[in-house]
C-alpha cells in the first residue's frame, strides 16, 4: 500500500488525484496510527472552557477590569482584538531578519561609498559603461545635452518604511537613497529629461561597480511605481537569503539642489521642440504644462524630509506602526498597494499622519481604531474633488489646491506643499479605494459578519471582485488611440508612456458610455517591471494586458435600450458624437422621439453581455482599438449550462416558462370545486420552481410510436430494445389540505386518505381542464404544457402522528424519528426554501444561474450525492446574503468563482455557516447558534448550515458530506478555482473552461462504463456527445393538455446505482447530468475479515481458520453482479486491480 | 503461521480474493476454476452453516455463496416458520425474487413458501394488511430467506448438497429479468387504474372504520362498568391497558412540571438584598472572564492552524 499518510496530515499539499480514498484505505491497516491522528484532530476542536470556581470568582484587579471592559466595549468581543494582534505578529519583521538587513545595508553602503570616479563625458556617450550593464532608461528622444561622470555619492541613507518601522512581510523592501554629488548635476538639468537620464546613468554606474562584488546576490532594475523616469536598482543578499528581502537603491539629487518652484504644476519642463525634434513656433510661455514629469523629479527631492516628518508623527503615536501595518494588509488584499498609481504603504502612512495632524484621530488610539478611522475618512472624503494637504504653512511659491485639481485627478499634497503624492493615481483607482472603504465600514459594524476575516484575511482579486472583466491585450494599439485623441502634450508629460497617457481618457470614455449600468469601473494597476541589469529597459508594449473590472447594477446592466435626449435638444449632438452611427432616432410608445441606441440581445445570457457590445463599440469608435485586442471575460463559464436551443440561452427563459405554467396550475387548483376539504396552500418544492434547476425541464412533444402502451391505463411505457426515452422531470408541488376532525389519527389511514385525494384531484383536473392525470398512492402526476407536475397532498398533522406512539405503560410518548423528519422535509422545509429562494431570484437576477453553475460543477465532479441540491442552493444563497467583503455577485461567473472560493476556504470545523434567509435572524440568534455549535461540535454534521427555521441541527447536511468527502470537495474546489482564474485572466492559457468540469477518475477502484443509448440525459453531459439517439421527441408545438401519460422520471442510471445492494461495500459516484461513467470506490472497512455473523454476510465469502469463520467480500461475484443487475445499461466494468490494496 | 493457514483455507474454499493479516498485505488472484474437491462433499463451516454455490448463469465465472441452516429459534413460536421444515438461507443476491428462490430450492423437495427479508429476525406483521401499492418499496439488496418445505426431509437434502455443484439462477426454462428489461417491467407494474386504487382505499378505510368502532365500543363498555349498579356499587378494575385518571401523554406531564417550576420562580426576588446584587456583579465579571478565556483558546487553536497568515 502506498504510504500517503503525510499527505493526509497536510491538506494543503494534497493534489487532487490523491483523493479521500486514501484516508479510507489506510483506515483498516493503520487503525492505530489513524486513531492517534484523530486524537490530534480532536485537540483542535473547541471545548467549553472550564475554569475553576476560585479562578472565576476571585476579586478582579483594576487593570483586569479595564482590560475586560475595553474588550467588551471597543471590540465586539475580545476575539477581534486578539485576532488583530496575531495578524500583526504574522506580518512584523523578526529580529533576526532585521539584523540580516542591517548588516547587508552596511555592506552595501560601504561598497557604494567606494565607487570610483570616472572621467567626464557627454551624457549621450555610453562608452564608459561596460557592455554587461545597460542604462535603465528608454532613450526617446535620443539626444540630450549635458555632461556626466561617476563620483562617490555625497551620502547614502535609509529612507521609506524600514527606518520608520512600518515595513511588513512578505516582499520586504528596504529603500536606500544614494545622493548624487552636486558636481555631477546642473541646476538646469530639470529640463528635457536631463536629470532623469543622469540619474539612470548614475544607477548604471553603481550597477557596474556592484556587479563585480561577491557580497551582492543579484542585481536587477525596476522603476518606482512603474514610472520609467524613476529607475531603481534592486539588490538582494547573496546565498540562500536572496529571496528574503530586496534593497531598492534610489539615486537622488542633493537636498535643495533644485528649487521647488520650478516644479509648479502649471510650468513646462519639457520643450515640445526637443521632444518632437521639429521646429515649432511656440514660445516658452505657450508650452503645455508637464505636471507629471515635474512631480516625478520633485518626488526625488523629498524622501528625506518625508521620513523626518513621518518619524516625528510616529514617535508621538504609539500605535502608528501597527496602524500602518494593518492598513497595508487591507490594501494588499484589495490589490491596491502596488503598481502605477497605487495607494501604497507610504501614502497610507501619510494618510494616518494627516488624520493625526488634523486631530481626527488621537495619539492614544489603538491600531484597530487607527484603521477604522482611516477607512471611515477614505469612505467619506472624495480626494478627486476636495484634495487634502499636509502643508501647515506653505511658502508663497507653492501651488494652491485648485491648481493641483486642474491637472491631477486625485490630490493629496505633501508637507512641503509642492508635491501631489497621488499624481499618478486615476480617479477610478481612488473611487475603487473609496468603494472598498465604504464596503468595509458597512460590514465592520455588522456583528453577524466575521469582520476580521472579511476585512483583513480575504483576498479580493479582480476576477473574483468584479462582475465582468475585460482585458486590453495588445497595448501597442494604445499609441493610435493617443494619436486619434490628439494627446501629444499629455504624451510628452508622461515621457512617451502611451499607456498611462491613454488610460484616463479610456476610463472616462467607458464611464460615460456605461453610465448607469455600472456602479464602479476599476482597472488593474500595471505592475512595476523588473529586468536584469544586462538587458535593455523593456518597451512599454511588453507590459502585461491591462484589465478592467465592472461592477454592474443588476437592474440596468442588461437593458438593451440606451435612450438619449430628444432629437431637438442640444444634448442630442453630444449623444450622437458619443455613439456614432449606432445612434438612431426612435419613436417611443409615449410619443417621444429621441435619440436612442438599441443593442442586440434576445435571451438573458445575450443581454448580460450588452456591456461588452458597448465597450467594443466605443473603443473601436473613439480609441481605434479593434475588437481583436479586447478579451471580454464576462460569461465564459456560462457555456456549460447552455441549453442548446437555437437562440443561445442559459436557461432563464425555460425556468420562467416552468414557473408560469406552475402558477397557472396553482391558480386552477385553488379554484377547484367539489373537494371534500378545501386546499389551504399550494407550494412548489422543486428546484425548477426557484430557478435553480441545472437544466430546467423543457416542454416536450412526444412521438407515441416510440413507446409501448400499458394495458389498463393506456399510458406510455418505454419499449424494450429502443434507446431509453427522453427523461421527463416530475416537478414536485405540495398541496396542503385543510385540517379537519375527519382526518383519521392513524398513519396508514392518513396515507389512504391522501391517496383518495390524489384520485379526486386527478378526476377534477381531468374534468375541468382536460389534463392527463396519473394518480398514485404517494402523488398525482399531471401533464400540462408538455411538462409534468407531481402533486403531493399533505396533511399538516401527519408528522406529529408519525412521531406519536403508545409505550408499554400506556403513556403517549412523542419521539422524533426519521420518517417524520423526511416527511417534514418534503412538505414543510423544501416548499419554504423554494418560495424563499424564488423571492431571492427576483432581487438578484443572476442568483439562479449561479446556483445552476455551482450544481453543474458539483455534479460533474461527482459530488452531487454528498452535497445535495438544497445544500448547494443554500451555499450560493449565503454568497448573496452575506457577500462581505464583496458585493452581491452581479454575474453568474463571478458568483461561481466565489462559490468555489467559499467551498475551498470556509473553516467548516470551527464555524457554522449561517444563512439568514429573509433576514429573520437577530444578533442574539447568531450568538446562540454559535454557542450551540461550539458546545456540541463533535456530534454535529461536518458541514454545518443554520437557517432561521432550523438553528441547531443543520438538517440539510445531516446525511452528508462525510469528513473525507468534504475534504475532497475542498481540495477539488481549490484546484478548480486556481485553474479557472488563471485561465480567465491569462489569455496564454488553454481556453477551455470545461477542464474544471472533468473529474479526475484515477482515484477510483472500479469504473462502470455505461451504454450512452440508455443514458437519457446524455445531451447534458459536460462534453457534448458525438452521437445522439432518437428518444421519442417530436418537433412542433406542444399541446397544452390531453394526450397519454408520458414516461415520467424513468432514468435507468439512477435505478441502477447499486447503493442499496452494495452500499456497505463501496461508494458510487456518478454525474447526474449525462455522466456515462459510474465510479466505484471500495470501502476499506468492509474489506477487513470479519467474524461470521448472520447479519453481515452479504456478498461475502467465508474462510475458515480452525474453529473460526471469517468473511471477506466476494469481489469477483460482485463485479459480475454489477454487470448482471445493469444488463443493457452497462457497456463494460473496468476493474483497476492495480490500484487495489487491501 | 497464520499466513500458512490462510493459504490452506483458501485452497479449501477455493475462493478468490484478498486476505489481510496484521502487517502483511497479500494480494493474490487465483484462477477461479481451480477446484480441488471433486468429491460430492457438502461444505460445512463453523456455526453449522452449509455453503452452497450459486451462479447467475450456467456459464458465469463468479459464484455467490449461500449459507443455509435449519431454522432454529428459541423464542419464536410462529406457525408459518415450522422449525423442522424451515430452511434459513443467508446471502441471497438482489436479483433473486421469491419465485426464483422457490424454483432454485424445489430441487430439494416441494417448497411450501418462501419469505425474503432484509435482515434475519422474527416475522412481525405489524399493522393492518395493505395492498402492495401502499407498502414501502422493497430494498434492492442481499436478502435472507426462510424457505418452508413440505417435507422435513428436504432440509437434510439441501444441507448435504455438494459444494461444487452450483445452483443456477437464470436458465433457459426460467429466465430472470435484470437490467433494462426489469426496470421497464417495474415501471409498467407501477401503474394501477384509478378505479382499482379507489377500491383499495375504500376497502382499507372500511376496515379502519370498523376497527375504530370496535375500539369505541370497548371503551364505552369499560366506562359503563365504572358506573354504579343498582345497589350503588362501583366495580373497580385495572383496566385493560392501565387507564389512568392523570394526563395521558408525556408532553402533558412535562407541562405540569414546568408550570410548577415557573410558579416557584415567580415568587423569588431578584437583586433585592445587597448580597444578591453583589452576586450578580460577580457573575458578570466571571462571565467576561470566561468569554475571554474562550476567545484565548480559540485563538490558540487558530494559531496552530496558521489561520492568521493574510496571504
Amino acid at each position: 500500500m502506498k504510504n500517503k499518510q503525510t499527505a493526509a496530515e497536510d491538506p494543503a499539499e494534497m493534489i487532487p488525484t490523491e483523493s479521500h480514498e486514501e484516508e479510507e484505505n489506510e483506515a483498516p491497516v493503520k487503525a492505530k496510527r489513524s486513531k492517534s491522528e484523530d486524537a490530534g484532530g480532536e485537540e483542535m476542536v473547541c471545548h467549553p472552557v472550564k475554569l475553576s470556581r476560585s479562578d472565576l470568582y476571585r476579586p478582579p484587579t483594576a487593570e483586569e477590569l479595564n482590560q475586560l471592559k475595553e474588550a467588551e466595549s471597543l471590540f465586539h468581543c475580545s476575539l477581534l482584538k486578539m485576532q488583530m494582534e496575531e495578524l500583526l505578529r504574522e506580518v512584523a519583521l523578526s529580529e533576526r531578519r532585521k539584523q540580516q538587513i542591517d548588516s547587508f545595508i552596511q555592506t552595501v553602503t560601504k561598497l557604494i561609498q567606494a565607487v570610483p570616479d570616472s572621467p567626464e563625458v557627454e551624457v549621450s556617450d555610453l562608452s564608459w559603461l561596460s557592455s554587461a550593464v545597460k542604462v535603465p532608461f528608454l532613450l526617446v528622444p535620443k539626444t540630450t545635452k549635458g555632461k556626466f561622470h561617476m563620483a562617490p555619492p555625497a551620502s547614502v541613507d535609509l529612507i521609506g518604511s524600514y527606518p520608520l518601522g512600518t515595513c511588513t512581510k512578505p516582499r520586504i523592501r528596504v529603500d536606500l537613497a544614494v545622493t548624487i554629488p552636486a558636481d555631477v548635476l546642473h541646476p538646469k538639468d530639470v529640463v528635457n529629461q536631463r536629470y532623469p537620464r543622469k540619474r539612470a546613468l548614475y544607477l548604471a554606474g553603481l550597477a557596474q561597480y556592484l556587479a563585480s562584488s561577491s557580497e551582492i546576490g543579484t542585481l536587477r532594475y525596476s522603476c518606482l511605481h512603474g514610472n520609467r523616469l524613476r529607475p531603481v536598482l534592486l539588490l538582494t543578499p547573496p546565498g540562500k537569503d536572496s529571496s528574503s528581502f530586496t534593497v531598492h537603491v534610489h539615486a537622488c539629487p542633493p537636498p535643495g539642489f533644485f528649487k521647488p518652484s520650478r516644479f509648479h504644476p502649471q510650468k513646462n519642463n519639457i520643450r515640445t521642440e526637443w521632444y518632437t525634434g521639429l521646429q515649432t513656433s511656440q514660445s516658452e510661455g505657450n508650452e503645455p504644462p508637464t505636471p507629471h514629469y515635474s512631480s516625478s523629479i520633485l518626488g526625488d527631492l523629498l524622501p528625506r524630509p518625508h521620513l523626518q516628518f513621518l518619524s516625528a508623527v510616529s514617535s508621538q503615536c504609539s500605535a502608528f506602526a501597527d496602524g500602518v501595518a494593518l492598513l497595508k494588509v487591507w490594501l494588499r488584499q484589495r490589490e491596491l498597494n502596488q503598481g502605477t498609481g497605487c495607494f501604497n504603504g507610504f501614502l497610507a502612512s501619510m494618510l494616518l499622519a494627516y488624520l493625526l495632524n488634523t486631530r481626527r484621530i488621537s495619539n492614544s488610539m489603538t491600531a484597530y481604531q487607527l484603521l477604522r478611522n482611516s477607512l471611515n475618512f477614505l469612505a467619506s472624503t472624495d480626494l478627486t474633488v476636495n484634495g487634502i494637504s499636509l502643508a501647515k504653512d506653505p511658502d508663497s511659491t507653492a501651488p494652491s489646491l485648485a491648481e493641483f485639481h486642474n491637472v491631477f485627478q486625485v490630490v493629496f499634497v505633501d508637507p512641503s506643499g509642492h508635491l501631489n503624492m497621488c499624481a499618478d493615481m486615476t480617479a477610478c483607482t481612488y473611487k475603487q479605494l473609496q468603494h472598498e472603504a465604504s464596503v468595509s465600514m458597512q460590514f465592520w459594524d455588522n456583528p453577524t459578519v466575521d469582520g476580521f476575516h472579511s476585512l483583513l484575511m480575504t483576498p479580493k482579486p479582480m476576477i473574483r471582485t468584479s462582475d465582468h472583466v475585460f482585458q486590453l491585450c495588445e497595448l501597442v494599439k494604445l499609441q493610435s488611440s493617443c494619436k486619434k485623441q490628439d494627446l501629444l502634450s499629455e504624451l510628452m508629460d508622461h515621457s512617451g508612456n502611451y499607456i498611462h497617457t491613454a488610460l484616463p481618457f479610456i476610463l472616462s470614455l467607458l464611464q460615460q458610455g456605461l453610465g448607469q449600468r455600472i456602479s464602479l469601473l476599476t482597472h488593474s494597476l500595471s505592475p512595476d517591471p523588473e529586468w536584469s541589469v544586462e538587458s535593455e529597459a523593456p518597451k512599454h508594449k511588453t507590459q502585461p494586458p491591462l484589465s478592467f473590472g465592472l461592477l454592474l447594477r443588476p437592474e440596468l446592466a442588461a437593458c438593451v435600450l440606451e435612450r438619449g435626449p430628444p432629437a431637438d435638444s442640444p444634448k442630442a449632438a453630444e449623444f450622437r458624437q458619443l455613439w456614432g452611427s449606432r445612434s438612431e432616432l426612435r419613436r417611443f410608445q409615449d410619443g417621444a422621439i429621441t435619440e436612442a441606441v438599441l443593442w442586440d440581445g434576445e435571451s438573458m445570457c445575450q443581454k448580460r453581455l450588452v456591456p461588452r457590445q458597448i465597450i467594443t463599440h466605443l473603443l473601436e469608435l473613439h480609441a481605434n482599438i479593434p475588437e481583436s485586442c479586447l478579451r471580454y471575460v464576462g460569461a465564459m463559464v456560462d457555456d456549460v449550462i447552455n441549453t442548446g436551443s437555437e437562440v443561445p440561452s442559459t436557461g432563464e427563459e425555460d425556468s420562467l416558462l416552468v414557473v408560469q405554467s406552475y402558477d397557472d396550475l396553482s391558480r386552477k387548483l385553488w379554484r377547484l370545486e367539489g373537494l371534500p376539504l378545501s386546499i389551504t396552500a399550494v407550494q412548489g418544492a422543486h428546484p425548477a420552481l426557484r430557478y435553480t434547476q441545472v437544466f430546467p425541464p423543457l416542454p416536450l412533444k412526444l412521438d407515441y410510436s416510440f413507446f409501448d402502451r400499458e394495458k389498463t391505463t393506456r399510458s406510455l411505457v418505454p419499449k424494450e430494445g429502443k434507446p431509453c426515452p427522453v427523461y421527463i422531470t416530475p416537478i414536485t408541488v405540495i398541496c396542503h389540505m385543510e385540517g379537519s376532525g375527519k382526518w383519521p389519527h392513524d398513519r396508514f389511514a392518513i396515507r389512504h386518505i391522501r391517496t383518495a385525494f390524489h384520485i379526486r384531484l386527478g378526476e377534477l383536473l381531468k374534468k375541468h381542464h382536460n389534463y392527463t392525470c396519473k394518480p398514485c398512492p404517494n402523488h398525482l402526476d399531471v401533464s400540462k404544457d408538455g411538462l409534468v407536475f407531481r402533486i403531493q397532498v399533505a396533511y399538516h398533522r401527519e408528522p406529529q402522528v408519525l412521531r406519536e406512539s403508545v409505550n408499554a405503560e400506556g403513556l403517549l410518548v412523542v419521539r422524533d424519528n426519521e420518517e417524520a423528519q423526511a416527511l417534514e422535509m418534503d412538505t414543510i422545509h423544501k416548499p419554504l426554501l423554494t418560495s424563499t429562494l424564488h423571492g431571492l431570484q427576483q432581487e438578484h437576477p443572476c442568483f439562479g444561474a449561479v446556483c445552476r453553475l455551482a450544481k453543474r460543477w458539483l455534479g460533474a465532479q461527482l459530488f452531487s450525492e454528498d452535497i445535495t441540491e438544497d445544500t448547494a442552493d443554500l451555499l450560493v444563497v449565503s454568497l448573496f446574503l452575506q457577500p462581505a467583503p464583496f458585493t452581491p455577485p452581479g454575474s453568474p461567473q463571478v458568483g461561481f468563482l466565489r462559490f468555489l472560493h467559499l467551498l475551498s476556504s470556509f473553516d467548516w470545523r470551527n464555524n457554522p455557516l449561517v444563512v439568514n434567509l429573509n433576514n429573520q435572524l437577530s444578533v442574539t440568534d447568531y450568538t446562540e447558534i454559535k454557542n450551540d455549535f461550539m458546545a456540541s461540535r463533535e456530534s454535529l454534521p461536518v458541514m454545518f448550515i443554520a437557517t432561521p427555521k432550523e438553528k441547531t441541527l443543520s438538517m440539510w447536511t445531516k446525511k452528508g458530506p462525510s469528513v473525507q468527502m468534504l475534504q475532497r470537495v475542498v481540495m477539488v474546489a481549490a484546484e478548480s478555482l486556481k485553474l479557472l482564474e488563471l485561465q480567465l485572466m491569462d489569455s496564454d492559457q488553454i481556453q477551455d473552461v470545461r477542464v474544471v468540469m472533468r473529474p479526475p477518475l484515477d482515484a477510483y477502484d472500479v469504473l462502470i462504463h455505461l451504454n450512452p443509448k440508455q443514458v437519457p440525459l446524455l445531451v447534458q453531459a459536460v462534453d457534448p456527445p458525438t452521437v445522439t439517439f432518437s428518444r421519442g421527441v417530436m418537433a412542433g408545438n406542444v399541446a397544452q393538455c390531453g394526450g397519454a401519460v408520458p414516461v415520467v422520471g424513468y432514468n435507468p442510471v439512477s435505478l441502477y446505482l447499486g447503493r442499496e445492494a452494495f452500499g456497505d461495500l463501496a461508494l458510487f459516484f456518478c454525474d447526474p447530468h449525462g455522466g456515462t461513467v459510474i465510479a466505484v470506490l471500495w470501502k476499506p472497512k468492509a474489506f477487513i475479515p470479519m467474524p461470521f455473523k448472520t447479519s453481515q454476510v452479504s456478498a461475502r465469502n467465508v474462510a475458515v481458520t480452525g474453529e473460526e469463520a471469517k468473511t471477506i467480500p466476494n469481489v469477483e461475484a460482485i463485479l459480475e453482479d454489477f454487470q448482471v443487475i445493469g444488463k443493457g445499461l452497462i457497456k463494460s466494468v473496468e476493474a483497476r486491480t492495480e490500484k487495489w490494496s487491501f | 503461521m497464520r499466513l500458512h493457514l490462510l493459504f490452506k483455507e483458501r485452497a479449501f474454499t477455493a475462493y478468490l480474493g484478498f486476505t489481510c493479516t496484521s502487517g502483511v498485505k497479500v494480494h493474490t488472484k487465483m484462477a477461479p476454476s481451480k477446484k480441488k474437491h471433486a468429491s460430492n462433499q457438502p461444505c460445512v463451516i463453523p456455526g453449522g452453516f452449509t455453503v452452497l454455490s450459486l451462479r447467475f448463469r450456467s456459464d458465469s465465472v463468479a459464484q455467490h455463496k449461500l449459507y443455509v441452516k435449519e431454522h432454529k429459534v428459541r423464542a419464536e413460536k410462529s406457525s408459518h416458520r415450522p422449525m423442522d421444515r424451515t430452511l434459513f438461507v443467508l446471502n441471497i443476491p438482489p436479483y433473486c425474487t421469491e419465485a426464483v428462490v422457490n424454483e432454485l430450492f424445489s430441487q430439494f423437495g416441494c417448497v411450501q413458501s418462501v419469505e425474503l427479508r432484509d435482515h434475519p429476525g422474527s416475522s412481525q406483521e405489524s399493522g393492518p394488511k395493505m395492498s402492495k401499492f401502499f407498502r414501502p418499496a422493497k430494498k434492492q439488496g442481499f436478502k435472507v430467506g426462510y424457505i418452508v418445505f413440505q417435507n422435513s426431509s428436504s432440509l437434510a437434502e439441501a444441507k448435504s448438497h455438494p459444494h461444487d455443484a452450483p445452483l443456477v439462477v437464470c436458465t433457459e426454462q426460467h429466465p430472470v429479468r435484470t437490467g433494462a428489461q426489469k426496470w421497464i417491467q417495474q415501471y409498467t407494474e407501477s401503474f394501477i387504474h384509478p378505479d382499482k386504487l379507489q377500491q383499495i382505499v375504500d376497502s382499507f378505510m372500511e376496515g379502519y372504520d370498523k376497527r375504530k368502532e370496535e375500539e369505541a365500543d370497548r371503551q364505552k363498555k369499560e366506562a359503563e362498568q365504572l358506573q354504579e349498579d343498582e345497589e350503588g356499587w362501583v366495580k373497580v378494575t385495572r383496566g385493560s391497558k392501565g387507564t389512568k385518571a392523570r394526563p395521558h401523554s408525556e408532553a402533558a406531564n412535562k407541562r405540569t412540571l414546568q408550570k410548577e417550576i415557573r410558579k416557584k420562580k415567580r415568587k423569588e426576588l431578584m437583586n433585592f438584598y445587597t448580597w444578591q446584587h453583589r452576586n450578580t456583579q460577580k457573575e458578570h465579571i466571571a462571565e467576561l472572564r470566561k468569554k475571554f478565556e474562550e476567545d484565548k483558546q480559540r485563538i490558540a487553536i487558530l494559531r496552530t492552524q496558521r489561520k492568521f497568515k493574510p496571504y
